[in-house]
């Protein structure tokens, strides 16, 4: 149902189904749409709640209809990401669409939300079904296997799907103090079994100034 | 074909004696031979009326004459170039997305209110595009920019298309536009889809829509 027109355009095509997109990322449809305003942190009071809390808002909206509907979001590339069961985490700014069978909610992130300037939590999408992802240019796929820890610069960190465990490393030394740092102060370690999206470029953080 | 995609951003035109370019001022990238560019005081074709028209309507990005033989190569700002070719039908795209085009291709420009009654009028305050657009009609070869690629969405009587006014660059064909609001008592609330105004075009035809919601 979720495919790619070329790599910046994903076309949806709907026989009475929803899908839950960003808000305004529509550029074009034919058939019959209909477009209804949800919000982010899940549903009902305690969604709303933590949306207050977590300051992740993610302004959503639903789609249904009978026909094909293109979404895309300033030109960013876009990935398909397929879920069976697992829990894909996201910025809730490069998720782009969800299947609306998909549970979308907030969790908490620690310091690597602090370090990435996009605050302590992090949207999160749960279920059977297709979700699409952009990124400032293509991103990788990395895999991470028990054997293969991988550690990511958190301004190149998009989305990660599977069992893994994150921390927060810190090359900090008095030498970063001095202005002799390397430029890669704060990384994000993956540990366990599963899949990182990274981009190849820099969103500014905090630590990138380091 | 006139022009040849060299990549996503860059097109590149052959020019022989006896045949005319036009492109938007300041587009050319490089050129190869004898070619001359000489700035368009007309804004283009058509003549003094033309000239006119095009000075009321807004539509007046300056172009330039490119004759002589060898080729050029266009592009403009790091925008996405798109080629689409004109046999006998008539392309509407806005003044400002024009890259180049063949001189065998008749310009003028279109009254675009005119389409829809008071909505007509609207679509151009929503689309921030004004109420005129830029037509050409004939045969040959037109190079588009957008943000973002571009694709296709055929127009089809049983499948007329809803466009993002923002995310709209060109239509060509027997299409008919108008702009049709899903403003319901919760936009005016606040709690809006962020698709409050579409661009909704029927008949038979092709439409261009770029990947971004961004003007250029």
């Amino acid at each position: 149902m979720f495919r790619l027109q070329g790599s910046k355009v994903l076309a949806v095509d709907m026989t009475g189904d929803a899908v839950k997109a960003k808000n305004g990322s529509m550029v074009a449809y034919d058939g019959q749409m209909a477009f209804k305003k949800l919000s982010g942190g899940g549903e009902g009071l305690r969604g709303m709640v933590t949306r207050r809390l977590t300051g992740e808002q993610m302004t959503v909206m639903e789609v249904r209809g009978q026909g094909t509907c293109w979404f895309a979001d300033r030109a960013s590339e876009i990935n398909l990401v397929s879920l069976q069961g697992d829990k894909l985490y996201v910025e809730a700014g490069n998720l782009l669409a969800t299947d609306a069978g998909l549970r979308t909610g907030t969790t908490f992130t620690g310091l690597r939300g602090a370090s990435q300037g996009n605050g302590l939590f992090t949207t999160t999408v749960e279920g059977h079904g297709q979700a699409a992802i952009v990124s400032d240019g293509p991103a990788v796929v990395l895999r991470v296997s028990p054997q293969y820890p991988l550690i990511v610069d958190p301004g190149a960190y998009v989305a990660h799907q599977g069992d893994l465990r994150q921390s927060f490393q810190s090359g900090v030394t008095f030498r970063t103090l001095l202005g002799e740092g390397g430029g890669e102060a704060f990384q994000i370690r993956f540990e366990g079994d599963g899949l990182v999206y990274v981009q190849p470029s820099e969103r500014n953080t905090i630590a990138g100034d380091l | 074909m006139t022009f040849r995609e060299i990549n996503s951003k860059m097109v590149e035109a052959t020019v022989a004696p006896g045949q005319r370019l036009f492109s938007q001022r300041g587009a050319m990238l490089a050129y190869r031979g004898d070619v001359s560019f000489t700035p368009n005081v007309q804004g283009g074709q058509g003549g003094l009326m033309s000239m006119i028209g095009r000075r009321v309507a807004g539509e007046a990005t300056p172009l330039m004459t490119v004759e002589g033989s060898g080729t050029v190569f266009f592009g403009h700002g790091g925008h996405h170039v798109h080629v689409i070719t004109l046999s006998g039908d008539t392309l509407h795209v806005e003044a400002d997305r024009l890259l180049a085009f063949e001189g065998t291709l008749r310009q003028g420009t279109m009254f675009m209110g005119s389409q829809g009654g008071v909505m007509g009028m609207v679509r151009g305050q929503v689309t921030g595009q004004g109420l005129f657009t830029t037509t050409l009609q004939g045969h040959g070869s037109v190079a588009v920019m957008a943000h973002g690629g571009v694709f296709e969405i055929p127009v089809t009587p049983q499948r007329p298309v809803h466009v993002d006014p923002q995310a709209y660059v060109a239509h060509h064909g027997e299409v008919r536009n108008k702009l049709s609001t899903a403003l319901g008592w919760r936009d005016m609330v606040g709690r809006g889809s962020g698709e409050a105004f579409q661009l909704e075009l029927s008949g038979n035809g092709t439409v261009y829509v770029q990947a971004s919601e961004e003007k250029l």
